[in-house]
């Protein structure tokens, strides 16, 4: 079996590991290293589940090799416990009822806290849209939708809103 | 009650005890589970629809890695077995040995350190297999010329079913309208977002075999591996940890699960199987195919005289465990009548084995489909006679004064305003609004119309019903362990198992309610059938009912323990006793829970002297009624079709429902949104197509269509409440109903956008090819009309 080594950093940390070409970042990153808030729902990049950041944008980690992260950056759920939006959406979510099972929340979680920062949504349409990408079979998206709005409002409200990023 | 005002307690928008691991991503998913020594299990499946094994060629040096049919020892095939009279039962095999009889059938388990090395063992393995003519076509199957599934059956049938009730040849003589329609359900599959999932090891120091398992029904997966392995039922414990959604079809003990458990069990390996995307839609149950054959009688003002209706189901290939295929046939045949008075009643029908995944039940099981049946049928009746479809479906509804109302299939509607919900649903979407911009027509060239479809929805309901359905497993009642611990803090052990449903927050809602217990004290344990006594697990629309009862029961058995205990401390008699805010309160004082537990349990010489230490109870629960409680709703769609292109867009949608007292209004929204999303799934995007050799076409999200955040409107939700009188509290279950009625809403708001052209949606999905067939069907009536005039 062939294999390789590379070096990547993953929610803060440098990590160096040898990994089969083949294996993707999300098997990677639960496997390799027990970081399990990154979910498996298809493995064939439709359903969002196993969204994680790389080099800070989204990208869905069954279709995408850990070998492709060579000398990048990694953040999954695990990286946001402290932070400020992150929490405003889990105050969000649990508040306007968008998760059920919880199986897709931390891909909607991730994916909800990029389209807030680029603030590239302006209307309910558009949100609709932008989330289409993560599938839930639960909430029928209500509470999603509600939710990210809310904490996107909350965000845009927040002192010192015109100062700085995250 | 002690938990009145407190905005915890019953009528309550609690926010969620679960949600706080998941959106930490700290959930603990079958696939999360960390143990050393772990192997994951592949499956090799069988590429052919339908053929008998010839030879299995596993590879030199790979083969103490596979394990073949004749490798597991102590192992049964699951055999269904029901009491439907006529039942042909079929031995459903752990791994097939000698015939497979369908696509994704299990052949062979391989075992390797990671799930990717394991499935390249599946693939060196060379499978033989002799291909026979494959049975794909539900109505080809039954014919006598049919390649037989199973050797010993006559024909490919489970079984059939036959009832008439009143006089249907009188409906038919005096009917002014006759409205003869087919209708075709095709088959999807259920699609949760975690698929199925188990692990199990075994543990030398209890020997006994932990099976960690994604199901809806802990307890029932003990009770089915103890039947089916040579392990006594004391030496098994399933636990059901986080589940990534169920909808049904994980209320299945599955081959594959049975397998793993018993390999896991002979060899003392740790195994897991995690399916992917593509075993599930392969091998997971599927549901739906069904088709109706409908003739209705009505009057000339179109009242419905009487309707005789054929059903076919599609079973595929096995009976699953524990019901088989047969509560799809029996609870369409029951729930055609709907909410509608009807006096003659004819319904025959047949399942059928086809080579196909066997089906089993998704949310609104057989529902879904009889609602599209009837409620397609009213509303070609209203048109017949020349009547806006709402209003003669109201006049055609069991009215207040005749509640309770037995139907003519025997089910009792315990109460209700039915016509009410179509009449506020009909508000909520504005029907004179609709029908003015309809006489505008539209910019774009686009045809709107408004739709609606109600159900009457049996939940909750008890032994004397599941006996009626001819199940081997009867699930008439719930169970729940309370137990106030030393320092005041509460848990809640139930049978149930929660997966989205939020029961760990409702649950406890019931017994702050009853107890006075701080909400943020009590916790809900579930899913574990080490832990709480057997409960029967969470389906059929039930565990609010149910488990809610057996909490409230326990809480209150508790409430009578805790009395005595604190009239002894604050010197009054139990019944001064008031139990509130974590403390019980007499005429002179109180003593809080935190002292009355330390009393129970460490400190004994301040019990009363008849009183005993622990403060620990077991309650069952049943309600008082064997026949259910009907939840009842209407949907009402107003949808925009392109009529050049088929597509569809729901521009409307309000629900309109009645599940008697709600516990959580937040989770009970959550619940009814989420069915319609999955409705509307069913209506206009999933399916899984057959070719004629049995290969099923859509096995990955690309070609198997769920609906996205763009498909799903923003629903529009009004509530009805009428307590049920035989439940605690008045509750009604209402899980599932959310999928009932969106194809049947759709498919009538489509009919009435493409009046004009007379077009008719009888068949889901309707996806654009089947809407522009269906205008140029219409179109060509029309013109061979025209040409005959
Ligand atoms: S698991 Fe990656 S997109 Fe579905
Ligand atoms: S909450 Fe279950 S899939 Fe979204």
């Amino acid at each position: 079996m062939i294999r390789r080594e590379i070096a990547l950093e993953v929610n803060g940390r440098s990590v160096h590991a040898s990994v089969e070409p083949r294996q993707s970042l999300a098997d990677y990153l639960r496997d390799g290293l027990d970081l399990t808030a990154t979910h498996l729902g298809c493995e064939h990049g439709v359903c969002g589940a196993c969204t994680l950041l790389l080099d800070g944008e989204p990208v869905r980690g069954c279709i995408t090799l850990a070998v492709a992260a060579e000398g990048r950056r990694v953040d999954t759920l695990e990286a946001f416990d402290e932070d400020p939006l992150m929490n405003l959406l889990r105050q969000a979510f649990s508040e306007h009822h968008g998760l059920q099972c919880g199986f897709c929340t931390p891909g909607m979680l991730l994916m909800a806290r990029d389209i807030i920062l680029s603030d590239r949504v302006a209307s309910d349409a558009e949100l609709r849209v932008a989330l289409s990408g993560n599938i839930c079979r639960c909430t029928g998206y209500a509470g999603i939708l509600r939710a990210i709005s809310a904490a996107r409002e909350a965000w845009q409200a927040r002192p010192h809103a015109a100062t700085g990023p995250a | 009650m002690g938990g009145e005002g407190s905005g915890f307690g019953i009528g309550d928008a609690v926010r969620r005890k679960e949600d706080r691991r998941h959106l930490f991503g700290r959930g603990q998913f079958t696939a999360d589970l960390r143990i050393p020594r772990l192997q994951e299990v592949a499956f090799l499946r069988s590429p052919i629809a339908h053929g008998r094994i010839r030879a299995i060629h596993v590879p030199e040096g790979l083969r103490d890695r596979v394990v073949l049919a004749g490798d597991l020892r102590g192992a049964r095939s699951i055999r269904a077995v029901t009491d439907a009279p006529g039942f042909n039962a079929a031995d459903f095999p752990l791994l097939a040995s000698d015939k497979v009889l369908f696509v994704g059938q299990p052949v062979a388990m391989c075992l390797a350190p990671s799930r990717a090395e394991a499935e390249d063992i599946a693939q060196a393995i060379d499978l033989e297999i002799d291909e026979l003519p494959a049975v794909v076509d539900m109505e080809a199957a039954v014919r006598p010329d049919a390649p037989l599934l199973h050797e010993g059956w006559g024909r490919n049938v489970f079984l059939t079913r036959e009832f008439e009730a009143g006089d249907l040849e009188r409906a038919r003589a005096e009917a002014a309208v006759t409205i003869e329609r087919t209708y075709r359900l095709n088959r999807q599959a259920g699609v949760s977002m975690e698929g199925r999932a188990i692990l199990a090891h075994w543990d030398d120091r209890l020997d006994e075999l932990v099976v960690w398992n994604s199901t809806q029904m802990p307890h029932q997966v003990r009770y089915a591996l103890a039947l089916h392995l040579d392990l006594d039922e004391h030496r098994i414990r399933v636990v059901a940890p986080d589940v990534g959604g169920g909808f049904g079809l994980k209320n299945i003990v599955y081959p594959e699960e049975i397998a793993v458990a018993a390999l896991a069990a002979q060899v003392r390996q740790p195994l897991r199987w995690i399916e992917d995307r593509r075993e599930h839609f392969l091998a997971s149950i599927h549901c739906r195919e069904t088709l109706y054959n409908v003739t209705a009688f009505a009057t000339a003002e179109g009242r419905l005289l009487g309707v005789d209706v054929t059903v076919q189901v599609d079973a595929g290939a096995y009976a699953t465990w524990p019901n088989g295929p047969n509560m799809e046939l029996g609870m369409a045949i029951k729930n055609v009548p709907g909410p509608y008075r009807l006096e003659a009643y004819r319904a025959r029908g047949w399942t059928a084995a086809t080579n196909k995944a066997p089906i089993g039940p998704y949310r609104g099981v057989a529902r879904p489909g009889a609602c599209f049946c009837i409620e397609r049928t009213i509303d070609e009746i209203a048109r017949a006679v020349g009547r806006e479809p709402h209003e003669v479906r109201m006049e055609n509804m069991v009215r207040p004064d005749q509640m309770p109302y037995r139907s003519l299939t025997n089910m009792l509607y315990d109460n209700g305003d039915y016509a009410e919900s179509v009449r506020i649903a009909a508000d909520l979407v504005d029907v004179a609004s609709v029908r003015a911009r309809q006489a505008q027509g539209e910019a774009d060239g686009r045809l709107i119309g408004v739709g609606f479809a109600a159900y009457t929805e049996q939940t909750a309901h008890g032994c004397g019903e599941w006996i009626t359905r001819g199940v081997p497993i009867i699930p008439g009642y719930e169970s729940c362990t309370a137990r106030l611990m030393s320092d005041g803090s509460l848990q809640l052990l139930v049978g149930i198992q929660s997966h989205g449903q939020g029961l760990e927050t409702t649950l406890a809602q019931v017994a702050h309610h009853e107890l006075g217990v701080p909400f943020e004290r009590i916790s809900v344990r579930h899913g574990d059938s080490a832990l709480s006594p057997f409960g029967m697990g969470t389906f059929a629309s039930r565990s609010m009912v149910m488990a809610g009862g057996a909490v409230a029961r326990a809480s209150r058995m508790l409430a009578a323990r805790i009395r005595p205990i604190a009239a002894q401390l604050l010197q009054c008699t139990p019944d001064a006793i008031t139990l509130r805010d974590g403390a019980a309160h007499g005429p002179q004082g109180s003593v809080d829970f935190a002292e009355i537990g330390r009393v129970a349990y460490v400190r004994q010489e301040g019990l009363p002297r008849d009183a005993a230490p622990t403060l620990d109870v077991t309650a069952t629960y049943s309600p008082e009624i064997d026949t259910g409680v009907f939840c009842y709703s209407t949907h009402a769609a107003v949808v925009a079709v392109d009529p050049g292109t088929g597509t569809v867009e729901i521009l409307d949608y309000a629900v309109v429902e009645d599940c008697g007292t709600i516990v959580n209004p937040m989770i009970v929204d959550g619940q009814i949104v989420g069915g319609v999303a999955q409705g509307i799934g069913n209506a206009l995007y999933e399916e899984i197509p057959y070719d004629t050799s049995g290969q099923p076409l859509a096995t990955t999200l690309a070609d198997y269509l769920l609906p996205g955040a763009p498909a799903i409107p923003g629903i529009k939700i009004a509530h009805m409440c009428t307590p049920a009188e035989h439940t605690e509290y008045g509750m009604k279950g209402m899980g599932e109903g959310g999928a009932i009625s969106p194809p049947a809403a759709i498919a009538n708001a489509l009919r009435d956008a493409l009046a004009d052209t007379g077009a008719e949606l009888c068949e889901t999905p309707m996806t654009p090819r089947r809407v522009l067939a269906a205008i140029l069907a219409a179109e060509s009536r029309i013109h061979a009309r025209e040409a005959a005039e």
